[in-house]
């Protein structure tokens, strides 16, 4: 797989999982870019130890964690509209910050824990991605959920 | 609405149109130089070349005076120093190659450390030496005239009093909070994924 490939396949996945963690759209995208330039660097010695997908989401989700040393916190983005007296629709763009927001209010592990089961990956890639056994791996999965429940149940947002 | 189908429904309706093509990343990459790196890889060459002039002038200009040979031995000391120090500090870099989260917060814990060491212990003996070095070096070719030796070593001790005293302080205080801020931060999520 060359690395125009690789890009246009992982891009948006890195992106959305850098948008996960550090709630910022520009932020997110130079995350994104520093990810392919490690990627682009690192290609000729990736020696397939480890899957493609498993590396590349380490380098973004690493250069992430080193972003907390030029960031001093997590956005938490005010949600574009007032909330009405009378219920209405939620837009879809409306329901996407509103999500941000709720991930963002984790913490920096679990919002790349959070990031990596919405991008769909098996718990095991996600274990081998942060570090931790797969058992553990799914605890965390589960009080993430949870978190994330009474969130939504506390805001109310989308019954 | 908040099963995780759900959630991730929501999630892949980010917009990601506006990424870069690949073409267009592939030539921004392509310009991109190591800028992290580049800090220590200039100062090891600086350093090397700094060597260099030091043992040329000690074989091609013979001093005469133990004080001269003294300061140019402390100043060869200052760049091994340097040379050494950012070498590993270069080679750990290198050496990371594909990690987990937690591996690669403990080698971001590793480096904030070996930082705060190196402003604490190694900079400051460098610049003992350094410093000493300045003192005794141009002491052969100034000691002939009064008025060329007041007025290099006004020059040199006035140099020393604002590194001593202003310059190094002052920056010392600044990284020292940085670098505490940093691995406070880095232990906070060392032990989520403890």
């Amino acid at each position: 797989m060359d690395f125009e490939e690789i890009y246009s396949l992982y891009s948006p996945q890195i992106f959305r999982v850098c948008m996960g963690y550090i709630n910022d759209r520009e932020q997110a995208k130079d995350l994104t870019q520093e990810t392919f330039i490690s990627v682009w660097k690192n290609l000729s010695t990736f020696r397939n130890q480890s899957k493609i997908s498993t590396w590349i989401f380490r380098i973004a989700t690493n250069n992430c964690l080193r972003a907390l040393e030029r960031a001093k916190r997590v956005m938490i983005t005010e949600l574009p509209f007032h909330l009405p007296d009378e219920p209405h629709e939620e837009t879809q763009e409306e329901k996407l910050t509103f999500l941000y927001n709720c991930i963002a209010e984790l913490e920096e592990t679990e919002r790349i824990i959070i990031s990596l089961v919405l991008e769909d990956l098996p718990q095991a890639e996600i274990a081998a991605i942060v570090g931790l056994t797969t058992v553990n791996t799914r605890v965390k999965i589960h009080r993430i959920k949870e978190k994330l429940a009474i969130k939504f149940k506390y805001h109310g947002q989308f019954e | 609405m908040d099963n995780l189908n759900d959630l991730k429904a929501i999630w892949q309706t980010a917009n990601t149109t506006d990424l870069p093509k690949s073409a267009e990343m592939l030539r921004l990459v392509k310009k991109f130089r190591n800028q992290r790196l580049l800090k220590k890889i200039l100062m090891i060459v600086l350093a090397i070349l700094l060597l260099a002039v030091m043992v040329f002038v000690m074989f091609i200009y013979r001093s005469a005076m133990l004080t001269t040979r003294i300061g140019e031995v402390l100043f060869i000391i200052t760049c091994i120093i340097l040379v050494v120090t950012n070498s590993r500090s270069l080679k750990r870099f290198i050496d990371l190659k594909d990690c987990s989260n937690k591996e690669f917060i403990e080698f971001l814990e590793q480096t904030r450390r070996n930082q705060v060491y190196f402003y604490t212990r190694t900079q400051f003996i460098a610049l003992c030496f350094c410093s000493l070095g300045l003192v005794l070096y141009p002491y052969e070719f100034v000691h002939i005239k009064l008025t060329w030796f007041i007025g290099t070593y006004t020059f040199v001790l006035l140099y020393l009093g604002v590194i001593w005293l202003i310059v190094r302080p002052r920056v010392f205080k600044k990284e020292a909070r940085k670098l505490n801020e940093t691995l406070e931060r880095l232990e906070k999520i060392s032990n989520q994924i403890k």
